[in-house]
């Protein structure tokens, strides 16, 4: 047994390897924390929920915000007006652009130095990922930790002028992503013509032929759009057949859907883009598809955010009143930077009864058995070097604080 | 030589390390200060390293809440480590409210503590505290305290081992909505420029603690300039209940601005409310429908 602490991923997660002939044979990974938010939440006005919810995670803390919001409208049957519902979708997008760029600079590549790779300065990314949150600090008063969505809408009335700020602030972000990290390409073709700092990555990893290590099951979820996707087939996917399992090694629950390990994330969302797509056909689910398709994802969402932008009217409303919210259960799914995250509420009398958190690494870091692994555990399994193992878990982007909520 | 800090976490949710990282002066901060360790930065100790370690060190940095047993940062107890640390450093600062005060989690264990401090409870005697709380800390103020003890400079501190000039004005001051709570116009709804949010949504801004109105969050705007109330979270107190409802008491917010005595408020709130100023009750501008046109 040898256990390396798997650090800087918003907390600490312990390794424990089994190896057999030199190879990983299992790992069991515990999260050794526990916080009780879903008892923080237990006999507090309903209402509260939206103020609790982001202090889970410091760097996906909105994703909390708008899946209580939302568990929240789900329960009492109420939906926010068109223009909330874009606001919401420009800051949750903010959100996942600001934690990937962190990623990038912050969890992948100082690792990769370790292994060789050049030193690449973080000062312009962490700058442009807090660019990211002037965004969502212009709808909700700032970031992190921000409750500006509410039940029934969006507190923030924005003017056409901090729109156009937002736009602007969105073009920054771009200019530095199509500079620094890629071009503007839809399609794989190893790069051709391109540059950047995914294109080195690829080479990098290319020359020490890690490019295709680190497969997981092949199948995903995307509980948000409801479907999961089985070699490359898109099946209708439904909410209720998820549930938690204890993991039996710390405090975090297994999840699973109808039973199965599924991963969630970026790559799920994205697998059906040409780019991800070409890549998949040649890596399948493996290291360099997983990165890429994470890094690929800022520039969707770049182009998202800028559209939702001009769909905003100053003259809609931001939200509807709703009576105060005495009865009822309610659940909401959110695509979370690390992927499918889940709210569940109880309401009786106007107080939480009962509140459920499944987050995305939940389903990634689930604790299986060797003939029934997880998936980032089925990932490393076979690996030699653990630097290569902890490559692969931090390629899933790992929250530690989220998974002991 | 450059300053030794070391940011080391209890319970947390991270939030003051990414809070940190938004920091303005942070690439002129880390050209003074050498984070030893730092949760997010790239650093020279792993954490597992800080169970030898036995340096000296100027600055230790505690974000999250104080948890005497039963919870590891690395292979060590984090309060042996805490224990350790605290003795070698020359200032302490607690960065957020559960470092400063307990915090959220709090809400869960009640025997977790803050540095010095367990609520507004004082518990342990630190001449060398600096808190600074927030949920998350605002970055400048994180980045400006350390920056200034760089340089051995202490701020002026307040009864909760705050630095006085954040934390003596209130979230209220340069609020947008000041002349609503002048006049007593409520808001009467989530998502409107007009009104003040003290009188229905729970606003704590009048009588917490921190400049958020004066230097604004993440250089643009505030929770309440964007319509949400402020729920106090640079306080001891801090998560109260109902926090997006306002306790009243025959209609009157039961809790008063800072320092602000029940009668004078009565008063001037009867003189202000028995006039009714046109301008303070209806939209403050006129909305137009943006630039996305209709394809005609």
């Amino acid at each position: 047994m040898r256990v390396d602490i798997l650090q800087k991923i918003e907390g600490e997660a312990f390794l424990r390897y089994r190896f057999k002939k030199g190879r990983i044979e299992h790992v069991k990974i515990e999260f050794p924390h526990y916080r009780g938010v879903e008892e923080i939440m237990r006999g507090r006005p309903a209402e509260d929920a939206v103020a609790i919810a982001p202090r889970v995670c410091g760097i996906c803390g909105h994703s909390h915000l708008i899946a209580a919001a939302e568990a929240l409208e789900n329960a009492a049957g109420v939906t926010p007006p068109l223009k909330a519902r874009y606001i919401r979708n420009v800051t949750l997008g903010c959100e996942l652009i600001q934690n990937h760029i962190k990623w990038l600079y912050l969890v992948i590549l100082p690792l990769l130095k370790r292994m060789g790779f050049r030193e690449v300065p973080f000062f312009e990314a962490i700058d442009k990922s807090a660019t990211a949150g002037k965004i969502i600090a212009i709808f909700g008063g700032q970031y992190p930790h921000t409750s500006y969505a509410v039940l029934g809408g969006v507190c923030s009335d924005p003017t056409l002028l901090e729109i156009q700020k937002a736009k602007l602030f969105a073009k920054e972000i771009e200019d530095f992503f199509h500079s620094e990290v890629m071009e503007e390409i839809e399609r794989f073709s190893e790069f051709k013509d391109s540059r950047g700092i995914l294109k080195e990555i690829y080479i990098f990893l290319k020359h020490k032929e890690l490019l295709d290590i680190g497969r997981a099951h092949d199948r995903f979820l995307n509980l948000r759009e409801g479907t999961k996707i089985l070699g490359l087939k898109r099946v209708s996917a439904k909410l209720r057949y998820v549930s938690t399992a204890p993991s039996g090694i710390g405090y975090a629950k297994n999840a699973l859907y109808k039973g199965k390990y599924f991963e969630v994330g970026p790559l799920a969302r994205r697998i059906h883009t040409p780019f991800v797509k070409d890549l998949h056909r040649r890596y399948k689910d493996g290291l360099f598809t997983r990165i890429a398709a994470r890094v690929y994802e800022i520039k969707i969402l770049l182009s998202q955010l800028k559209e939702t932008l001009k769909k905003i009217e100053p003259q809609g409303d931001s939200f509807v009143k709703t009576d105060s919210l005495a009865e009822g259960t309610g659940e909401a799914v959110v695509e979370a930077p690390r992927g499918s995250l889940i709210h569940r509420v109880k309401i009786k009398k106007g107080k939480i009864e009962r509140y459920e958190i499944i987050t995305p690494t939940q389903f990634n870091l689930s604790n299986g058995t060797s003939l029934n692994p997880g998936p980032a555990q089925k990932a490393v399994i076979g690996l030699r070097d653990r630097s290569e193992a902890e490559l692969v878990f931090r390629s899933f982007d790992i929250c530690s604080v989220c998974t002991t909520h | 030589m450059k300053t030794k800090a070391l940011w080391l976490q209890g319970v947390s949710c991270n939030g003051n390390s990414h809070s940190f990282l938004n920091y303005e002066g942070l690439r002129e901060l880390l050209s003074k200060v050498e984070f030893l360790y730092h949760p997010l930065l790239p650093s020279r100790l792993r954490i597992e390293d800080l169970a030898d370690f036995t340096e000296d060190i100027d600055i230790l940095v505690i974000e999250g809440a104080i948890k005497k047993e039963g919870f590891l940062r690395g292979k060590k107890e984090f309060f042996r480590l805490f224990q350790k640390l605290k003795k070698k450093a020359k200032y302490i600062v607690a960065v957020g409210n559960c470092a400063s005060f307990g915090g959220v989690f709090k809400e869960y264990e009640a025997d977790l503590t803050g540095v010095g401090y367990s609520k507004g409870e004082k518990i342990a005697d630190f001449e060398n505290l600096i808190n600074v709380p927030g949920c998350p800390a605002h970055p400048e103020w994180i980045g400006s305290v350390l920056s200034l003890l760089c340089e051995g400079c202490e701020p002026e501190l307040d009864e909760l081992s705050r630095p006085a000039e954040i934390y003596s004005y209130t979230v209220h001051a340069g609020c947008l909505r000041n002349e609503y709570f002048e006049w007593k116009v409520d808001s009467a709804t989530f998502g409107s420029k007009e009104g003040c949010l003290f009188y229905q949504q729970g606003c704590q801004a009048p009588y917490t603690g921190g400049n958020c109105n004066k230097i604004l969050w993440n250089g643009v705007s505030s929770k309440t300039r964007a319509g949400m109330p402020c729920i106090g979270c640079t306080e001891p107190g801090f998560p109260s209940r109902d926090l997006f409802k306002t306790k009243t008491y025959m209609g009157i917010p039961a809790r008063m601005p800072k320092g602000v005595p029940k009668r004078a408020y009565l008063t001037l709130t009867g003189v202000a409310k028995s006039f009714k100023i046109d301008r303070l009750n209806n939209p403050l501008m006129p909305k137009g429908p943006g630039c996305e046109k209709e394809e005609s």
